[in-house]
């Protein structure tokens, strides 16, 4: 299995989405910060044009106009360029005091909109937005008095660029604290499933290094190494028990065989139960090969590199002689160099099972042919013949322990050589197929090629 | 040198010059000691039993036997590891394991772990005797590199890999060549199917046909034709006798 992609885990979704949340919580919290602040600055803008309109208001009901210019022109001079605009004009429109000339462009003139109960915004010289209020004074003077936005503008501006570096910064943040969060995660987990895939290739004996820490991944990993101890002494248990079992068996078997020997006057009865001793040890032998096999199965420790070629030659040579005094034409085309991680026994063991299956059910005539060669990546063994064949309705339970086909009734085996082979197959990470043929029975072998 | 048949010891005439070799059992089966103690007695050694582990090693140690034969699963510990330990006893005798644990794997194990041969139970008592004579052979000759070995008329040449009859040239396969040297090696004893598997062609398991039978007759058809008569003969049971002074088939 591949480790999890940083970009696929789950931790890292969930710490996200957390961090996601939160972020989002905070910008609403400055979003109606800055609503409110916004709101503030308006209030506190009107009520403060409220309060001038409303001075010059009561200046010109106690002093009159001379009074309310002097003060405009006083208050215009005070004024900075830009921040705040005063007129005062008389009825037939001329102006009497401030600091522009005219009533501004696009603003309504009196009896327009422009009250000081609504404020109104509109855009002077040089684009810079005012916020004014205008109130026409008892004997026909309007008042215009009008402050600049900017300030609020400039103050808003920068608490929005406040909220941006906020919320990139909490971005920043979230991404970063779920990078970290997750591969931590993933660090722990991946080493959990590192065992796991080692385990599930066969190496029951596979632990993680070093001590459990007291968190919950550690809680994890000890439950992972107790149920792996737990399956090992099973295992060991159950190969200790076959053992047992080939160790009480053989014993008493042994004294019959030795008892066999002291039998007199029926020397061929003797041979033939000395026969059937020897097939009842090979029907021990090879149950306990494909345990072993089985139970061995993925665990590098007993291969060693070796050439294939070697070992399909070596036992092609013991095999052409016997094909051949039965009448089989016998070929073996193997490519050189084809190296894999294996044991010699139970390999040489798998081909002569299929050489000793392929002469046995081939007829005079026929033609077995071994092959091995390097194709998709593997090392393909291949050994075909042009026999009977296998009956369909066997050949999915082909690889299983004791079945044979029934018109081979009355021929030598037990059905446990295919099952064998499957076995060390299996031991050496190899994969069998069945590839169908037109006449014949063909088996391959695709064992995982040694590197280097 | 030259090693002529003739002057060939046979263990079993051993005893009537020197005194008889010892032979060490260690089994805890009486029925399966009381065999090899037989078959022991039957090559004339005299057979000594242990029936515990640590028994057997001690016992290695005190005196000179020939041959240990240590089974496994032994109260007290596994045969297979007290070869060690009666080698680091100084004992030079040669270890033969037989044990329940017979499969490929488990001889395998045992021959890697220093054992000189390694029988299954049950074991057939004529593989026994075969398996004895040719460690007590073992032990006897040290000498194997001779590259003349000549039995009469028939010669084989190590260095060389050939065989002659009466000087004419045998041809023989690499495999066969190896079969007639360890038949040389063995001449006039019985050599079983397992043993030739094992030691010529270098496979622990039993084959389900006798495969081996085929590549025997190949060459004991080429010699005979060689000689005029019999060269390997059939023995009662389980294997061959090479033998190229005996006439008879």
């Amino acid at each position: 299995m591949k480790p999890v992609r940083l970009a696929r885990s789950a931790s890292l979704r969930l710490t996200l989405a957390i961090a996601g949340l939160i972020l989002l919580a905070a910008l609403l919290a400055m979003a109606v910060q800055y609503r409110t602040a916004s709101q503030a600055l308006e209030r506190q803008e009107a009520q403060i044009l409220q309060s001038d309109i409303d001075s010059f208001a009561e200046l010109y009901d106690q002093r009159r106009i001379p009074a309310l210019r002097a003060a405009i022109a006083d208050r215009a001079a005070q004024t900075a360029q830009g921040q705040a605009l005063y007129l005062l004009q008389n009825r037939e429109g001329q102006t009497l005091a401030g600091n522009i000339d005219d009533w501004p462009e696009g603003l309504p003139a009196m009896a327009g909109g422009v009250s000081d109960a609504a404020p109104r915004v509109f855009t002077h010289a040089q684009g810079v937005e005012y916020n004014g209020v205008a109130r026409v004074l008892p004997g026909g003077f309007p008042l215009l008095v009008a402050r600049a936005n900017t300030l609020t503008a400039d103050t808003l501006t920068e608490m929005r660029g406040t909220i941006a570096w906020m919320a990139l910064v909490l971005v920043a943040m979230a991404a970063l604290t779920g990078g970290f969060v997750s591969r931590l995660v993933l660090r722990r987990i991946d080493a959990v499933n590192a065992l796991a895939d080692r385990v599930a290739e066969g190496d029951l004996a596979a632990r993680l290094p070093g001590e459990r820490s007291p968190d919950e991944f550690g809680a994890l990993e000890t439950h992972v190494h107790d149920m792996l101890d737990r399956i090992q002494n099973l295992n060991a248990a159950t190969n200790r028990l076959s053992d047992a079992i080939a160790h009480e068996l053989r014993t008493p078997l042994n004294r019959i065989q030795q008892k066999l020997d002291k039998l007199e006057g029926q020397p061929e009865l003797v041979q033939e139960l000395h026969g059937e001793l020897k097939a009842t040890v090979r029907i021990f032998d090879a149950l306990l090969d494909i345990s072993g096999a089985l139970a061995e199965q993925g665990q590098r420790p007993g291969l060693v590199p070796l050439d294939l070629g070697q070992v399909v030659g070596e036992v092609f040579d013991l095999y052409d002689p016997l094909a051949e005094d039965s009448g089989l034409s016998c070929r073996c085309e193997v490519a050189e160099g084809l190296r894999i991680l294996g044991d010699r026994s139970l390999l040489a063991q798998l081909i002569s099972n299929l050489l000793d299956n392929a002469i046995k059910f081939c007829n005079p005539g026929d033609t077995i042919t071994l092959s091995l060669r390097n194709a998709g990546g593997r090392h393909v063994l291949e050994i075909a013949d042009t026999g009977p064949g296998v009956p369909d309705e066997i050949r999915s339970d082909l690889f299983e322990r004791f079945t044979r086909a029934e018109r081979d009734r009355d021929r030598p085996g037990h059905g446990l050589g295919l099952a064998l082979v499957r076995a060390i197959a299996a031991r050496h990470g190899a994969k069998i197929d069945l590839p169908r043929r037109e006449k014949g029975f063909a088996i391959t072998i695709a064992f995982p090629v040694l590197e280097g | 040198m030259t090693l002529e048949a003739d002057t060939l010891e046979h263990p079993e005439e051993a005893q009537a010059t020197d005194k008889p070799r010892r032979i060490l059992i260690v089994e805890d089966d009486k029925a399966a000691a009381r065999a090899m103690a037989e078959a022991v007695e039957d090559l004339g050694c005299e057979p000594i039993v242990m029936r515990s582990f640590d028994d057997g090693v001690t016992a290695a140690g005190l005196a000179d036997f020939a041959v240990v034969i240590f089974d496994r699963m032994l109260p007290g510990g596994d045969g297979v590891d007290a070869i060690a330990r009666i080698r680091a006893g100084g004992s030079t005798a040669l270890i033969l394991v037989v044990s329940a644990l017979g499969r490929a794997a488990n001889k395998i194990e045992g021959l890697e772990k220093g054992a000189d041969d390694y029988l299954a139970k049950p074991f057939d008592p004529e593989e026994l005797r075969a398996r004895l004579r040719a460690l007590l052979r073992r032990a006897e000759m040290t000498v194997l590199d001779n590259d003349l070995i000549a039995f009469g008329e028939l010669e084989i040449r190590m260095k060389a890999r050939t065989v002659h009859v009466k000087n004419d040239h045998v041809p023989v396969s690499p495999k066969e060549f190896e079969l007639i040297t360890y038949f040389a090696q063995n001449a006039g004893q019985v050599v079983t199917r397992m043993q030739l598997l094992e030691h010529v062609w270098n496979l622990h398991f039993d084959p389900q046909t006798n495969v081996v039978d085929v590549h025997v007759g190949r060459l004991r058809r080429k010699l005979e034709t060689a000689a005029g008569r019999a060269v390997i003969h059939t023995a009662r049971g389980e294997g061959y006798v090479f033998d190229p002074t005996r006439g008879d088939a």
